[in-house]
């Protein structure tokens, strides 16, 4: 049975164009083992009393080998590293084939040509990152009408209108987050004076409800405060300046939020730079980009909240699969990829590790750890 | 001299006049790479030819086919500009303005819209002509510019379509066919103007020799301002055709991507980047290969970070290709 599955497995890992060593690890089964649990945690969070097979993919019938397209608005953007790694490792488990496409700066125009080329191609499933709640919403029908499942990542509409018919959202509720981020900020106490909220691209749909919710925290909290927003743009050099010129010309801000991974790391290393620690500013944002756990740890940033990217990539695969597989019956579900804080206290588990689940490394590899888990 | 060896039922003479007659009209070499593409992605995806991808593919090629056409004309001239795609950003957000905030009716709004566009025009035009900046230098400034304005303006946020202009939306590129309809319309125009017309001609004297032209009578600056507004107009009513079509108006959509591609389409169907000969048509054809290249990639299922230097390949391959049949077109008769 065993050796059966080891063939397939080894087949779609085949067109992954891994280098021997990384081949290595993922067939010897590091990879499987937490994959496979993921995959039953995806099961359980779904209500489903269906248990995934004793070995892998093997309990599964042959299937045809199932192309999922993801289209995402920054297709080289390193947040993304991690998901494009548990798509590869999903599809490597269940023999499936990926396409990742899109936009590199966050083009919808070019995201559009994506989804609806991926339409023609009669992909057997969308994954698509909605930031823009109406350019969407006719390729998203098209697909649907073709019999194509989608479902949203990463990003999902605007807050009260998901802007497609997308069968699920997988990633992290944007609002929700954004207030997190503020309260946040309350609690590591924040007294009042200039806000700044750094953020890529204004308006765009995957950060800026971010932006919105830590804006209303901070307005229903009564502390007097002035809120700012200013845009970085997409790529970290232009991120670092744009903060940078920023910071040097507002010397007076309190507290500094990042709403996007580029910007909390460019925002680390610009109050580092400038020594802004000294003067008791606040800085928080999102994502574990390796230079913003660099930051965490160094002190310059107070905290970052993680969303898990890994699983934006790994749980589409598993919830098109499904429904693929079960004609339709097993429907993918809303998942949220969590929420958490890392700081000082606990980010060594995240900084000294360095792992594919973070994008810090490709090779496959179980991650150890020891101790209790932290809880309220 | 020429390759193609013909079948022998027919005779050689005609067959060999008629590949001649072919290789001699001047988008040959371009018609047969994309000819080459197509049967390629044909062969690899059955879903090439379908209607659905066909629409596809036209939404790919019919922006940088309009921009293109205006770019042909000024390279033609001499001159380049580079902040067509910032112009295009621009013209929906001045439309969704003049409707939503001014209460201008919609077809109006958008006359506005490709009429501010053309002043920009007039602005690279005048800096390049009358203060003798380089085209290069002054559509460079003007990219930042027009792209600082869009961008504090519209406060770098997306905004939809506005409700009064959904009456349009499908003459102006929200119908399936609609985008790619205007592009074929504007090229055959514009191509006649190039080919067909003094302002065509003293367009292509202008940029072969400015001052042979120049003793010649020909008013070189009004020539060049004029194919600057032509450019500029057209990006701006690229804009707004993208902005139905995609359905949300966007600080980011066009840009340098959409500038570049146009720059590129040109070149590709054999307009000279030195001025002095250039076709339209040609340029379809140019963003019909860049077109049939990123749709084919995204059928096949290249991955993104592949994708660049694939077509990057391509289109140097194409170029070379492109080239060396050229070279064959001329060969011996120059």
């Amino acid at each position: 049975m065993r050796r059966h599955i080891d063939a397939r497995v080894e087949e779609a890992v085949d067109t992954l164009a891994l280098n021997p060593v990384a081949r290595r690890r993922l067939l010897s089964g590091a990879g499987l083992a937490s994959a496979g649990l993921a995959a039953t945690a995806l099961l359980t969070a779904c209500g489903n009393e269906q248990q995934a097979g004793t070995a892998g993919a093997g309990n599964f019938p042959v299937t045809p080998k199932w192309r999922f397209v993801f289209v995402c608005h920054v297709t080289a953007h390193p947040f993304f590293t991690p998901t494009q790694y548990g798509i590869a490792d999903a599809c490597a488990l269940l023999n499936c084939d990926y396409q990742w496409t899109g936009s590199k700066d966050a083009v919808v125009g070019e995201m559009v040509g994506a989804t609806n080329a991926a339409v023609s191609a009669k992909a057997d499933g969308i994954a698509l990152a909605v930031t823009d709640a109406r350019a969407f919403t006719g390729p998203v029908n098209a697909a649907l009408d073709a019999g194509i499942p989608v479902v949203s990542y990463n990003a999902d509409g605007e807050p009260t209108n998901p802007g497609t018919n997308r069968l699920a959202y997988i990633g992290q509720p944007l609002y929700n987050s954004g207030r997190s981020l503020a309260q946040q900020l309350l609690s590591i106490g924040f007294t009042g004076g200039d806000v700044v909220c750094f953020i890529a691209t204004p308006g765009s749909l995957n950060i800026q409800p971010r932006s919105d919710g830590a804006r209303d925290v901070l307005k229903e909290s009564g502390v007097a405060h002035n809120f700012e927003q200013i845009a970085t743009g997409t790529d970290l050099p232009a991120e670092l300046n744009a903060i940078e010129a920023y910071l040097q010309g507002h010397p007076n801000a309190k507290a500094l939020l990042a709403v996007d991974g580029g910007s909390t790391d460019a925002l680390g290393k610009t109050v580092a730079k400038l020594k802004l620690k000294d003067k008791g500013v606040l800085a928080g944002g999102f994502d574990l980009q390796p230079g913003t756990l660099e930051s965490v740890k160094g002190g310059s940033l107070d905290y970052t909240i993680d969303q898990q990217p890994y699983l934006q990539g790994f749980l589409p695969v598993f919830m098109l699969y499904l429904y693929k597989l079960s004609g339709g019956l097993v429907s993918p579900c809303d998942t949220n990829t969590s929420l958490s804080f890392v700081t000082k206290s606990n980010v060594d588990q995240f900084a000294n590790v360095k792992t594919r689940f973070e994008g810090s490394d490709t090779a496959q590899k179980i991650v150890p750890r020891s101790g209790g888990i932290p809880h309220k | 001299m020429i390759t193609t060896s013909p079948p022998v039922a027919l005779p050689r003479r005609f067959v060999r006049r008629g590949a001649d007659w072919f290789l001699r009209i001047r988008e040959a070499s371009i018609i047969l790479v994309t000819i080459g593409l197509v049967i390629y992605f044909q062969a690899s995806t059955p879903v090439f030819l379908t209607e659905g991808n066909l629409i596809t593919i036209s939404h790919y090629v019919a922006p940088v086919a309009i921009i293109a056409a205006g770019q042909v004309l000024l390279l033609v001239s001499g001159e380049i500009d580079l902040s067509v795609g910032h112009v295009y950003a621009l013209a929906p957000y001045l439309m969704h303005f003049a409707i939503d905030y001014y209460g201008v009716p919609v077809l109006p709004a958008i006359a506005i819209a490709i009429a501010v566009g053309a002043c920009i025009g007039l602005v690279n035009g005048l800096i390049t002509v009358v203060l003798r900046v380089p085209s290069f230098v002054t559509t460079l400034g003007m990219l930042f510019l027009i792209s600082g304005i869009t961008l504090m303006t519209s406060h770098a946020y997306p905004t939809p379509i506005p409700e009064k202009a959904r009456s349009v939306a499908s003459w102006l590129g929200a119908a399936p066919w609609a985008e790619i309809t205007w592009a074929l319309i504007i090229v055959a125009v514009f191509q006649i103007l190039l080919s067909g017309t003094r302002w065509g001609l003293h367009t292509v004297a202008v940029g072969g020799n400015q001052h042979g032209a120049s003793e010649a009578g020909v008013r070189v600056n009004r020539v060049k301002i004029g194919n600057f507004m032509i450019v500029s107009s057209l990006g701006a009513l690229t804009g707004i055709l993208e902005s139905f079509y995609v359905n949300s108006i966007e600080p980011l959509a066009g840009g340098a991507n959409i500038m570049f591609a146009a720059v590129a389409a040109a070149v590709i169907g054999g307009t000279a980047l030195a001025g002095g000969s250039g076709t339209i048509v040609g340029a379809l054809f140019g963003a019909i290969v860049l077109g049939v290249l990123k749709d084919g990639f995204n059928l096949i299922g290249i991955n993104a970070d592949r994708f660049d230097l694939i077509l990057g390949i391509a289109i140097l391959a194409a170029m070379v290709l492109n080239v060396y049949l050229a070279r064959l077109r001329t060969g011996g008769r120059t």
